[in-house]
């Protein structure tokens, strides 16, 4: 179905979060003050690679208006955090890693005065030649960043099968390329910050984004050295995260400056401040040799993949994880030997970032796949179906997956496709001057979600009638954007047939939410489905039997609707509108079926496990969306300036529950996707950011966008699949730079290798034909 | 001690006139979020790339990290809380477009997006695609992908025409 407005009907669903947001009203969690706050700030490093001589905190200490002061001796607990491996410190004692590393913080009564104190604050140095580069910190006899080596090596991944010399070695052509893919930002609008609370009652209340509320509330609490209990973290609204808020950032400054001065604390990182310290996604090299038979069937797959994971580990093992399983596409290979290395560099740290190391990964593998097809001279769309995985194959890693038929699904409607039609006969437009090209390419992803076997990954959720009346619904999910709150009111509408203001939804707050695991991995929409799907007979069971005896008649003729309970039959036709009225066909109210009985009662608790393969293979995936991309494209062969035309992307992930959601979700990810195909790279130079700001850094403005983009859903999944609807975060930003790409290379002859494209690579004379396989790196 | 006569900022603010005591190099966008608790105005790249923080000085679109409080003494500044139907409880058709065509997602560039919607359409009430993306070229978005921007402002513009041909419709009768 294509998806757009007109054909969701009714199920065009506006956001609740909707006009808090356009008015301005809603506060999030950096806009927040209390009367007697004080605003904290962090000293970060002068150098990239250094030994810290000494600190000398007394000029700052002695400032009027500074009420903490605190360097890596005022952290009672353990001095490291990091979601997987905590080895990033709060404050260095010793050493400085990368730039973005903090030594000091101070708290004072204005943030000029907390700017002053932090210049008063004297740190010597012995500078040190910093390691910028993945071959530098590789080289013999460099120094070891870490202790949890060996030498600069965070983590290495391998799969092997078959015997790839002796397949290479019988192969009728092989193609070999490096892939070169950029240090992302996620350029969240709002930059990381929040309220820390001294609570009079000894408590902590931690007002700060995160994609995962009792993550950060574990970290704090190991930070500071008290019980978890001791903390809440509340944690949404959130200005955007793309994965750029999973680790900690400014919470642990922020608590133990409130905990120290014992007054609530602001924080708010500047744009300067948030690029220099905050993720990036890895920038990756990826080297693929991948060899096929005279019959167009890829016999032999090599890949060697170096991720520059930068100064502390945070999810660089497993991204490189999801890289490596990714590099084989969704197609069935033989013989493969993959090989992922990933980096401790004294650049900026890399982590999590939506695709999660899937879209260097199927850069480089879909770039291989048009390489070979242009040399066999066949259709790339039909030289990937030959070589396609079948339904019942296992997957990337050998394991055993959830079989669907998405991925023969999203390849028929993309081939159907007007857009990808064009590529075969590709009009030639008199009208455009000689240096204007046009080419159209296309891409296909299968992408995992969830964090995969092996890894904790704890889902669950509450379903309650609260004792207002209200339907409540409670998970540890975030909403950053993405829709959740929508998606969730629409879910149990559905259910009950109820009203949304029959609903109470609660999400992003560790004291009223139970543990269902984070909002990552395109994982939220799923587990809440399946949360919901094992919570609805109890609690409609408990409701329809107490109405029963409220009213007298019997359960089996009753049903929940809007209001309260209704006889079957009285329902009138589902709608989500916010009529608070009862209507006086209802048999009991929520209301008065909420005073009966204790809370607990009404109370209904699931946990369960997100779905993983049964085969042993650490980070696995079971589940995965399919998604196919078209994109037309337009080079001006005198600026290398390449335009993106026209895009469609088919997306295979199960019932749509919310369209706009889901539209929303697939356009962002396709113009995030853009940025990275063409424009953003936060460049560093000897381990320091060069792009230190949104006027450098370059996000696509409303000018650079896809002058069309169409989202088509394959709602289909087997029959009676218990895994519902699966995410959509992510799947709409993994395959558009392999369309751009193939599309430049139809336009112009050039086999781009290399992200953002490089415009020189573009810019042709135009009286010498243009060359096919310029490669420059 | 009270701060020195020089001080003294005075400005129309959604209405309303507003003083304060503060230093003339203040920025806009503080004088809002710090001084005036207005916090509709979002801060985000402070370098006037992102539009976050856009606000309407006399009419006319202003990064408001760009502004110092002295070059806008006297002016009439309008913020999103400024922004509303012809009830002050209700949303300007131009906030019920991007509601109903999901022209936000987390919504931190919203406020600064409608703000330049309204400066955009006041000027040209039906744009073309080139008044749209000129007018909202200054406003990053790194959620939506634009798509649902554009045909907010897109439907904005249409239910704008009707009011506006309405109030000018009144103001013909008055001034005959």
């Amino acid at each position: 179905m294509l998806l757009n407005r007109e054909q969701s009907g009714k199920r065009w669903h506006l956001r609740p979060d909707g006009v808090g947001k356009v008015t301005g009203k809603l506060q999030y969690l950096t806009d927040m003050t209390l009367p007697d706050m004080i605003h904290g700030r962090v000293l970060r490093s002068s150098y990239p690679y250094a030994r810290i001589v000494s600190i000398d905190i007394t000029g700052a200490e002695a400032m009027e208006g500074v009420f903490a002061v605190l360097t890596s001796k005022d952290v009672p607990g353990l001095n490291r955090f990091g979601i997987a491996t905590p080895d990033q410190p709060v404050f260095c004692e010793d050493v400085v890693r990368y730039v973005g590393d903090a030594i000091a913080a101070v708290a004072a009564d204005s943030p000029e005065r907390a700017a002053r104190a932090l210049e008063a604050i004297r740190v010597e140095y012995e500078e040190w030649t910093p390691m910028d580069s993945t071959e530098a910190a590789l080289a013999p006899g460099a120094p070891v960043l870490h202790e949890h080596g060996p030498g600069n090596v965070l983590h290495r991944t391998e799969i092997k099968r078959g015997n790839v010399e002796e397949a290479f070695a019988a192969c009728e052509h092989i193609v070999a390329e490096t892939y070169y893919t950029p240090r992302q930002m996620h350029a969240y609008m709002e930059t990381e910050g929040g309220l820390f609370v001294p609570e009079e009652n000894g408590r902590l209340h931690v007002y700060a984004a995160t994609q995962h509320g009792y993550k950060d509330r574990m970290q704090l609490s190991r930070i500071i050295g008290c019980s978890e209990e001791d903390i809440r973290v509340v944690s949404s609204p959130i200005g955007g995260s793309f994965g750029g808020k999973d680790e900690l950032n400014v919470q642990p400054y922020g608590a133990l400056l409130a905990l120290r001065s014992g007054r609530p604390v602001k924080m708010h990182n500047s744009r300067k401040e948030s690029v220099r310290a905050g993720l990036k996604r890895h920038p990756m090299k990826i080297e693929m040799q991948t060899g096929i038979s005279r019959e167009g069937m890829i016999q032999a797959h090599r890949v060697r993949i170096t991720a520059d994971t930068g100064a502390y580990a945070t999810l660089g093992a497993p991204v490189l994880n999801f890289c490596t399983e990714h590099c084989l596409g969704p197609y069935s290979i033989p013989h493969v030997d993959v090989e992922g290395i990933s980096v401790y560099t004294n650049n900026g740290v890399s982590g999590e970032f939506r695709g999660f190391g899937g879209n260097q990964a199927i850069f480089a593998m879909e770039g291989q796949m048009d390489r070979l097809a242009e040399i066999m001279k066949m259709d790339p769309w039909e030289f990937r179906r030959r070589n396609m995985r079948e339904k019942t194959d296992p997957g990337p890693l050998n394991q055993r997956i959830l079989g669907t038929d998405g991925l023969s699904q999203v390849w028929e409607a993309m081939d159907r496709s007007e857009l990808w039609q064009k590529h075969q006969h590709l009009p030639a437009d008199p009208s455009l001057p000689p240096w204007i090209k046009r080419g159209v390419g296309a891409a296909i992803a299968m992408h995992g979600a969830g964090l995969g076997y092996g890894i904790p990954d704890p889902a669950g959720g509450r379903l309650s009638l609260n004792a207002e009346g209200k339907i409540e619904v409670a998970f540890s999910y975030e909403e950053f954007g993405q829709g959740l709150i929508a998606t969730l009111e629409m879910m149990l509408c559905d259910l009950f047939h109820c009203s949304t203001s029959d609903l109470s939804i609660i999400i992003g707050d560790t004291d009223r939410v139970p543990h269902s695991g984070s909002s990552t991995a395109s994982r939220s929409t799923t587990m809440a489905w399946m949360a919901l799907q094992r919570l609805q007979t109890p609690f409609r069971s408990k409701i329809l039997s107490v109405a029963s005896t409220l009213s007298g008649i019997p359960a089996d003729e009753l049903i929940t609707g809007i209001g309260g309970v209704w006889r079957k039959g009285q329902l009138p036709p589902a709608v989500t509108a916010n009529d608070t009225t009862i209507d006086s066909r209802v048999v009991v109210s929520y209301a008065d079926l909420a005073k009966d009985g204790e809370a607990e009662e009404w109370t209904f608790d699931t946990h369960f496990e997100y779905p993983t393969t049964p085969d042993n293979v650490v980070g696995g995936h079971y589940l995965y969306t399919y998604a196919a991309v078209a994109a037309e494209v337009e080079v001006n062969t005198l600026t290398g300036e390449a335009k993106l035309l026209d895009t469609r992307h088919v997306v295979a992930a199960g019932p749509v529950i919310n369209p706009m959601g889901f539209i929303g979700q697939i356009e962002g990810g396709s113009v995030m996707a853009l940025g990275f195909t063409l424009t953003e790279d936060a460049v560093m130079q000897d381990s320091r950011y060069i792009t230190t700001n949104l006027d450098t850094y370059l996000i696509p403005t409303i000018r650079d966008i896809h002058t069309h983009l169409e989202v088509e859903a394959i709602e289909e999944l087997p029959e009676g699949d218990p895994y519902g609807p699966r995410g959509i975060g992510e799947i709409g930003s993994v395959a558009l730079a392999p369309a751009i790409t193939a599309a430049i290379h139809q336009a112009t002859g050039v086999w781009v290798n290399r992200l953002p494209v490089p415009r020189d690579q573009l810019i042709k004379p135009l009286d010498v034909p243009l060359q096919e396989g310029v490669n420059r790196s | 001690m009270s701060e020195p006569l020089e001080n003294l900022w005075a400005a129309v603010v959604n209405g309303e006139e507003r003083k304060l005591q503060i230093a003339q190099s203040t920025r806009l966008v503080d004088v809002l979020r710090t001084h005036l608790n207005l916090t509709g105005t979002k801060v985000s790249c402070e370098v006037g790339r992102c539009g976050a923080c856009m606000v309407l000085m006399d009419g006319e679109p202003v990064n408001s990290c760009l502004v110092m409080a002295y070059q806008c003494v006297g002016s009439e500044i309008t913020t999103i809380e400024g922004l509303h139907g012809e009830k002050e409880d209700e949303l300007h058709p131009i906030q019920q477009a991007f509601v109903e065509e999901g022209g936000f997602q987390c919504g931190y560039c919203t406020p600064g997006m409608v703000i330049s919607t309204k400066a955009l359409l006041d000027r040209y009430p039906q744009p073309s695609q080139e008044q749209i993306e000129t007018g909202l070229c200054g406003n990053l978005c790194r959620c939506t992908g634009y798509g649902g921007i554009i045909r907010a402002v897109r439907t904005a513009g249409e239910n704008c025409v009707s009011s506006f041909t309405l109030i000018t419709g009144e103001k013909k009768v008055n001034d005959l």
